[in-house]
């Protein structure tokens, strides 16, 4: 599974505008977005902004970098669930 | 004066010896920290629980840790009054804040209900009240927007808390984590934070340590799009 980054700014309505869109193999599978000063001690991470198919998770942690978000994101992508 | 009284007396008039038995019912209770369950889902209702200060929450948990605040408990509320009728509690009551709480023995509660009419009504009415409030969370997580929801509970919070004396025309004591705010409205801690600051940069908000001051009260309701109707306050619903 490779995960490719691209760079974006995003209109969240708020000072965090920081983004990646990211991708695997091609298709959009999750949005990060990088937190503003205004989040205090969260400032400088990386927050799930949306998630598509298994990486959608209302209750997603805040990632300390993009590795650690992107390690997340590999991990939920290869969940394999039996109901799907 | 006694938030019990106050609230009940707001659904419809009742005597002296009607609020003198209130007193004496609500007059013990104990100093409770914030975070501690009051009773926990699956437990046996062992009486009524009553806030008189502080604010609790109803919610649920799911098994990976999640949880949705359902109902948030302000002085003067009492949480289910036919609590008897049931063997197991389907939800757990948990203080959000520190609270002064007095749990009614169920033979208590029932002899108020059979032998003082008025206070039966009372408490009748603000169950109902409690209901229309639960269908106005569910609206509120189910068709409006972040701000939209936090300004609505704004509005709630404030004419509650009015009610019952423990706000004054603008401002109120709001000791809820912002994690708890999230759970309460089903967003995300991020969005939650996202929507205060908003709030604040309109000029509409002013959060101070734990006291909530809402400076454009007007604002407020529009965003929320606020009817008080559902909390049927009938005269006292001045804001």
């Amino acid at each position: 599974m490779t995960l490719k980054l691209q760079p974006v700014q995003i209109a969240t309505g708020s000072n965090d505008r920081e983004s990646r869109l990211v991708f695997e193999d091609g298709r959009l599978v999750a949005v990060l977005v990088q937190l503003s000063s205004e989040h205090d001690s969260h400032a400088g991470h990386w927050f799930l902004e949306a998630g598509f198919g298994r990486v959608e998770d209302p209750h997603a942690p805040i990632f300390a970098d993009l590795r650690e978000a992107q390690a997340w994101i590999a991990r939920q992508l290869a969940d394999v669930d039996p109901s799907y | 004066m006694n938030p019990l009284i106050r609230k009940l007396e707001g659904f419809g008039p009742l005597s002296d010896q009607d609020r003198a038995i209130l007193t004496s019912v609500s007059a013990s209770g104990h100093l409770i920290g914030p975070r501690v369950d009051l009773i926990r889902e699956g437990d046996a209702p062992d009486g009524v629980i009553l806030i008189m200060e502080g604010i609790a929450c109803r919610q649920k948990h799911r098994a990976n840790g999640a949880r949705q605040i359902t109902a948030y408990l302000v002085p003067g509320d009492a949480c289910d009054l036919d609590v008897a009728l049931l063997s197991r509690m389907d939800h757990t009551i948990t203080t959000l804040s520190a609270c002064r709480v007095v749990r009614v023995p169920l033979d208590v509660v029932k002899r108020l209900m059979e032998e003082h009419p008025a206070i039966a009504r009372s408490l009748r009415m603000s169950t109902l009240v409690d209901e229309a409030t639960l269908r106005e969370w569910l609206v509120n997580v189910g068709c409006r927007s972040a701000i939209e929801r936090i300004a609505h509970l704004f509005c709630e919070l404030l004419l509650r808390l009015q009610v019952v004396g423990f706000a004054s025309e603008d401002t109120y004591e709001f000791p809820v984590t912002q994690l708890d705010l999230a759970d309460t409205v089903g967003l995300s801690n991020v969005h939650v934070n996202r929507s205060l600051q908003e709030l604040r940069r309109q000029g509409v908000i002013e959060l101070k340590g734990r006291t909530l001051r809402i400076l454009d009260r007007q604002r407020l309701k529009s965003i929320a799009e606020f009817d008080a109707k559902y909390l049927h306050l009938g005269t006292r619903a001045a804001a």
